[in-house]
């Protein structure tokens, strides 16, 4: 009971502290995947508007490799190259960000039904309609889940940010290990869990009201 | 037989025997933490402990503190380490508040062999403290040799400090500028590796670096002796295990070789070679013993 | 060019230290993957066996996977200490996941119709398990052994957080003193090293499902 007691204090006392690292690893998270979408799903769409062949081949080999990469190998060799802090950090995550997002979108719009195409198509609907009528909503689950997918892991691994100075709730963990200080290893751990639970609760909670809304309009 | 469970056995098995074949008694583990001289140092008594006896030396760098480094000591990760006297003073025991050398010394000594079995072995003979450092040309043109020479000429110089000492307040500026009676035109905080590219040019006239940082030499800055004893003392010492030291007395002769024997023009040099010249610890260490003769064949 | 001259000239002065360092990661990922491989086998064996305990075995695997690498063997080091069995343990436990999940699914994969036959024909349990069903998995396997293999090379490579070896030292020793040829030095190598693990056990997939 005792170890509780210090910990609830030691909570009161760090809470703060806590707080503004939990806050610095959203803002990494958020602003990879955020990038992540922006250039993902772009990319997808383009891939699915041309023929199967090299191209797509080669995009998907390319996003494949940045993923294969150790995390910290892939956020130190950014260090030449970006500097210390935020920029690395926030590049590295937004290049593993990409696969899932790509993967998913691509898939999603060419799972798409032919018939549903041609039948718009034959009541006139132009190829920017097509998508942002058609396409988009009924891929919508599938980027959704890779969105959902991506941001849990890139939540677990924003922790490594830590050690190339990008803050966030690895700061805790590094802090704790350095100082001897096991409560703070053990938080900066369990918000890193939480976290990554919450997101993947609210993610959900999206993607299952989004999949509900389209079979009622279906 | 089917593909699967082969597979599996097989793996298994390499398992078992790698695992039985892992253990070695005979492994010395020097830990080292993220800065270079104690790399170097790791480096060199893994070389100088395998050429004398048969023991295999490992070393394990880049621990995040000296913290770590010490409670790995209490707990057998680590049997040797670089240490330096003044860490006394971050609460590992009960202290007498002091910058004497040989007190801090002795309580290092002292202390660490009650509360943590340890051996602390007599200074290897440099210090890595914070140092007052001015450019070479302007010491030689003022005659700067210590800090108190700057004393007619403090009210116009401006000061870069790392933020971190601005900010403290026992150990940290305020105090400085009392003990010094100084009152410097302006000081500037900032990261620490930025205060020597500040120097070396002429946006600060003096600077606080740590004194056996490679980037004094690199930028020709020179470090002003601290004659009103005003920073605690961080002599560098070996540090081991009485337990390893008793199984493998050997030992003792073998770390007190160097006691006394690298200053700090050595180790900044030493520092120089990794830091700026790129080269690998393991390397500048084995020319360093080389130069010295202390390899045996 | 001139940095590239420098990473070059490091490498050669350093070569034995850098080979040394890989086959100590490769060890790691060996040990880790392995010891996986066994038991994360079996824990799939058993989720198909009894499908109650499915769920149970399969969350678990699940959480350990979202625990951020940095927290696990921060965590692991306070129990196994400094070194070697903190970071194949970490390994071990990432490596779970995969292998247990892609097991799992293989063995529900294997058509129902099969496994008839073979009970009609008197297989027992274990005949039936290893004669047909995990056979019939193995492209499943490797899959799962694959993703293993790929996330403990990228694991490893943190090892010198907490006193290991491998090629992760000349990243951490780059990082640490702000030196970009230890920084390559270190990180292409492992990179390669996990491209490699990921296409070589890629092709062995593709062969066994054929």
């Amino acid at each position: 009971m005792k170890i509780l007691q210090d910990y609830f204090e030691f909570l009161q006392l760090r809470l703060p502290d806590i707080a503004a690292r939990s806050g610095e690893h959203l803002m990494i998270v958020g602003l990879a995947v955020f990038l992540g979408c922006l250039v993902a799903i772009t990319t997808g769409i383009i891939l699915t508007r041309m023929k199967e062949g090299p191209i797509s081949g080669l995009v998907f080999g390319i996003v494949n490799i940045f993923q294969t990469i150790p995390t910290i190998a892939l956020l130190a060799m950014l260090l030449p190259l970006l500097g210390i802090g935020l920029k690395p950090a926030v590049f590295a995550l937004f290049l593993y960000s990409l696969l899932p997002l790509l993967r998913n979108t691509y898939s999603g719009i060419k799972e798409v039904d032919q018939g549903v195409i041609e039948s718009a198509r034959g009541i006139g609907y132009s190829s920017m309609q097509r998508l942002w009528k058609i396409e988009m909503p009924l891929a919508l689950p599938f980027i959704l889940s890779g969105i959902r997918l991506t941001t849990v892991y890139i939540i677990s691994w924003t922790t490594l940010a830590a050690l190339i100075g990008a803050g966030g709730l690895g700061d805790l963990i590094i802090a704790g290990m350095a100082n001897n200080d096991n409560f703070l290893i053990f938080t900066g751990t369990i918000s890193a869990i939480i976290l990554a639970l919450v997101v993947d609760f609210i993610l959900g909670f999206i993607t299952r009201k989004n999949s509900e809304q389209s079979q009622q309009a279906n | 037989m089917p593909k699967a469970i082969n597979i599996l056995s097989a793996a298994l098995l390499a398992l078992l025997l790698a695992l039985s074949g892992c253990s070695s008694k005979d492994t010395i583990k020097i830990g080292a933490a993220t800065y270079t001289e104690t790399k170097i140092m790791a480096a060199i008594y893994k070389e100088l402990i395998e050429n004398r006896t048969d023991l295999k030396v490992d070393v394990i760098p880049d621990l995040l503190s000296n913290s770590m480094i010490l409670k790995s000591m209490g707990r057998d990760d680590i049997d040797i380490a670089l240490m330096y006297s003044g860490v006394i003073f971050n609460n590992f025991f009960p202290v007498k508040q002091t910058t004497d050398r040989e007190s801090v010394l002795q309580q290092a000594q002292e202390g660490f062999d009650r509360h943590y079995n340890l051996k602390w072995f007599d200074p290897l003979g440099w210090e890595n403290t914070y140092a007052l450092t001015v450019r070479e040309d302007v010491a030689k043109e003022k005659g700067f040799n210590n800090v108190s020479d700057l004393q007619n000429y403090q009210s116009e110089m401006e000061f870069g400090v790392d933020s971190s000492w601005m900010e403290r307040k026992q150990d940290g500026y305020p105090a400085f500028i009392k003990h010094y009676d100084f009152n410097f035109q302006k000081a500037y905080s900032m990261d620490v590796n930025l205060v020597y590219e500040a120097a070396a040019s002429k946006n600060v006239d003096v600077v606080l670096a740590y004194s056996t940082d490679p980037r004094l030499i690199e930028y020709k800055l020179k470090t002003l002796k601290d004659d009103k004893r005003f920073f605690p003392p961080y002599d560098a010492s070996m540090v081991a295990r009485n337990e390893i030291l008793e199984a493998h007395p050997e030992l003792n002769e073998i770390i007190d070789e160097l006691t006394g024997k690298i200053d700090e023009e050595t180790i900044t040099r030493l520092n120089y070679e990794v830091d700026i010249n790129n080269r690998s610890e393991r390397d500048v260490a084995r020319e360093f013993l080389q130069q010295k003769g202390l390899l045996k064949k | 060019m001139t940095f590239l001259k420098e990473v070059w000239t490091y490498i050669k002065d350093n070569l034995d230290m850098i080979l040394i360092y890989t086959g100590q990661h490769l060890l790691m990922v060996l040990f880790g993957v392995a010891a996986a491989l066994i038991v994360g086998t079996l824990l799939g064996i058993l989720c198909n066996r009894y499908p109650k305990v499915a769920p149970i075995i399969l969350s678990v695997a699940n959480i350990i996977q979202i625990i951020p690498s940095l927290a696990l063997l921060a965590l692991l080091m306070l129990y196994f200490g400094l070194g070697f069995y903190t970071v194949v343990v970490a390994l071990f436990l990432y490596s779970l996941l995969p292998i247990i999940r892609n097991t799992y699914v293989g063995l529900q994969q294997v058509d129902r119709s099969i496994t008839e036959a073979g009970h009609g024909i008197g297989m027992t349990y274990f005949q039936l398990l290893t004669k047909v069903q995990l056979p019939l998995a193995m492209p499943f396997i490797m899959a799962g052994l694959r993703i293993a293999a790929v996330i403990a090379v990228g694991v490893a490579t943190l090892a010198p957080f907490v006193g290991g070896d491998g090629l992760g030292r000349e990243i951490f020793s780059g990082i640490n003193s702000r030196n970009d040829i230890r920084i390559y030095v270190g990180a292409i190598p492992a990179s390669i090293l996990a491209i490699i693990a990921d296409l070589s056990l890629g092709t062995i997939e593709r062969r066994l499902k054929i």
